[in-house]
C-alpha cells in the first residue's frame, strides 16, 4: 500500500495499490491506467479466452472492459471487492453480453479441447508468479467437487450458459441445476476457506 | 423434493443466489432477484459469500499473456485520449472517445531522439558482448535464458515477433526509477521497447514487450528515471540474446 499523501510519481505507480490507482485513473492519469492494465490484462484475457475460445472475440471483450474502466472507473466500489475481481466481473459480464449479441454458440467452450484459435503454448504466461498458490488452491477445490456439480459451474461461469440452457443441455430439471450450483458454491466456499475470504 | 429444494433446507425464498453469482439467471430473472435482495437479508448474505467464491474462479483458467496487439490498442487509445483531454482541458473528454472499434495503432514513442547516444550505446554494446548468451535455435517459439548482472534470474519467451520477459528475484528498481526494456539490432544503438516495469514484492514480474522484437538481436533492461528514458543511461541489469 502506498501510504504517502503526496501524489505518486510515475516511477512509483508500480508500487501503488490498485485502489489508489483507480482514483488516479478517475482523475485521468493514463500512466496509472497502464499500470493497472499491466497488472490485470493477462488474467482478463485468460478469462475471456477461456469463455470464448476465440482469440479475436476475447480481445474485443477485454478491450471493451479496460476502456470502460478508463472512462468510468468511478463506478468501482471498494466495498464489493478488489479491483481485480471487479475488473474480471466486468470481463465476465461483457463476454456473456457478447454471446447474447452474436448468438455465437458453436465456439463456446463447452469442452476445452474444442476451443478454436488456441494460443501457442509458448504464450502461456505461466506467470503471475505470486498468484500460483491461489491458482493451485482454486483448481484443487474445483477438482474436489462431484463431477455433476463441477459441470454446472463450468458451464455457467466459463460457458456463459444460463441455468435453463444448462438444464436443456444436460436434460435435467431447472431446479436440479440451480441446486447443484448452490451446493457447488457452498462446497467451494468451505474448501477455499480463507482464500475465498481474501479478495483476489 | 428436488436437489434445489434440499439445498435450500426448506427456506421460503427461491434461493437464486448461486445462479445469480455465476451469471446464470436470465435477464428478467436476474432483475427479479435484485428486487428480492432488497428485502431478503438471508439472500444478500448468501450472495456476498458466493460472489467471493466466484471471484476466484478466473484463476482456475489456463493463463495466457494478453496479446501485444491488444496492449497496443488499449494503451494507445488511452494515451491518445489523455493527450486530447490535456489539450482541451475537458474533464469529461474521456467519455466521448471510444466510439467504434479501434484499429491497431502504434504507441507514441517516448521522446525518441537518439542524438547523443553514441558513447552510451557503445558502452551498452560492450556490456552486451561480455554478458550476452543463451539463445538456442531459430524456431518461431522458444525460451531464451537471460544474463542478470545481480540477484535474480530472467528469461525471454519468444513467439513470432512477440516477446515476454519473465523475471524472478530481481531487486525493486531504485527509488525514483523504473526498469526499462531496450531492443538492439546488431551494433545499432538500443531502442526503447516502449515497455516499463517494476517487480512485485518477491521480485517477480511478467512483462509483455510492447514493441515487436522481430529483427532485434538483443533485449536489455536498465533502470531509468521516472517515466523512462529515450536512451539507456545505466548499464543493463538484464541482457538476452535473441539471435
Amino acid at each position: 500500500m502506498f501510504l504517502t499523501a503526496r501524489r505518486p510519481r510515475p516511477s512509483e505507480l508500480h508500487r501503488v495499490a490498485d485502489e489508489e490507482l483507480m482514483q488516479l485513473v478517475h482523475e485521468g492519469q493514463a500512466q496509472a491506467f497502464e499500470v493497472l492494465f499491466e497488472r490485470h490484462a493477462d488474467a482478463a484475457f485468460s478469462l475471456a479466452y477461456r469463455m470464448c475460445g476465440r482469440r479475436a472475440m476475447a480481445e474485443d471483450v477485454v478491450q471493451e472492459a479496460f476502456l470502460s474502466l478508463w472512462r468510468s472507473g468511478a463506478r468501482y466500489d471498494p466495498a464489493r471487492g478488489s479491483v481485480r475481481a471487479w475488473l474480471l466481473r466486468s470481463v465476465h459480464n461483457r463476454t456473456i453480453d457478447a454471446f447474447r449479441r452474436t448468438t455465437v454458440k458453436a465456439g463456446r467452450d463447452v469442452h476445452d479441447e474444442t476451443a478454436a484459435e488456441r494460443l501457442h503454448a509458448a504464450e502461456l504466461t505461466d506467470m503471475e508468479v505470486e498468484r500460483r498458490e491461489d491458482v493451485r488452491q482454486v483448481r484443487s477445490a474445483l477438482d474436489q467437487l462431484p463431477a455433476d456439480q463441477r459441470k454446472v459451474v463450468e458451464l455457467a461461469y466459463f460457458g456463459g450458459f444460463s441455468h435453463s440452457q444448462i438444464a436443456e443441455l444436460l436434460e435435467l430439471p431447472a431446479g436440479t441445476v440451480k441446486g447443484r450450483m448452490r451446493l457447488a458454491l457452498s462446497k467451494l466456499r468451505i474448501t477455499l476457506g480463507e482464500a475465498a475470504e481474501t479478495p483476489a | 423434493m428436488s436437489e434445489h429444494e434440499r439445498s435450500l433446507g426448506g427456506r421460503g425464498c427461491a434461493g437464486d443466489a448461486a445462479a445469480y453469482a455465476l451469471g446464470a439467471l436470465e435477464p428478467a430473472e436476474a432483475e427479479a432477484f435484485r428486487r428480492h435482495l432488497e428485502s431478503c437479508v438471508v439472500c444478500r448474505d448468501e450472495l456476498a459469500a458466493f460472489e467471493r467464491v466466484v471471484d476466484v474462479l478466473p484463476s482456475s483458467a489456463p493463463q495466457y499473456r494478453a496479446p501485444s496487439a491488444l496492449r497496443r490498442r488499449v494503451i494507445g487509445e488511452v494515451r491518445a485520449d489523455a493527450r486530447r483531454r490535456a489539450r482541451t482541458g475537458a474533464p469529461d473528454a474521456r467519455r466521448s472517445a471510444w466510439a467504434g472499434a479501434a484499429g491497431v495503432r502504434r504507441l507514441p514513442r517516448l521522446q525518441l531522439g537518439l542524438a547523443g547516444t553514441g558513447a552510451l550505446a557503445a558502452l551498452i554494446v560492450a556490456l552486451v558482448l561480455v554478458l550476452g548468451g543463451g539463445g538456442h535455435g531459430a524456431s518461431s517459439s522458444r525460451v531464451v535464458a537471460a544474463q542478470v548482472s545481480g540477484p535474480g534470474s530472467a528469461e525471454v519467451r519468444l513467439s513470432g515477433a512477440r516477446a515476454e520477459l519473465i523475471v524472478h528475484g530481481l531487486p525493486a528498481a531504485p527509488p525514483g526509477e523504473v526498469y526499462e526494456v531496450w531492443l538492439q539490432t546488431g551494433s545499432a544503438p538500443p531502442r526503447p521497447a516502449n515497455t516499463l516495469f517494476d517487480v512485485g514484492a518477491r521480485g517477480g514480474a511478467s512483462v509483455g514487450i510492447v514493441d515487436r522484437v522481430s529483427g532485434a538481436t538483443r533485449l536489455m533492461v536498465t533502470a531509468e528515471r521516472a517515466g523512462g528514458s529515450a536512451v539507456p543511461t545505466h548499464a543493463p541489469v538484464i541482457v538476452a540474446r535473441l539471435d
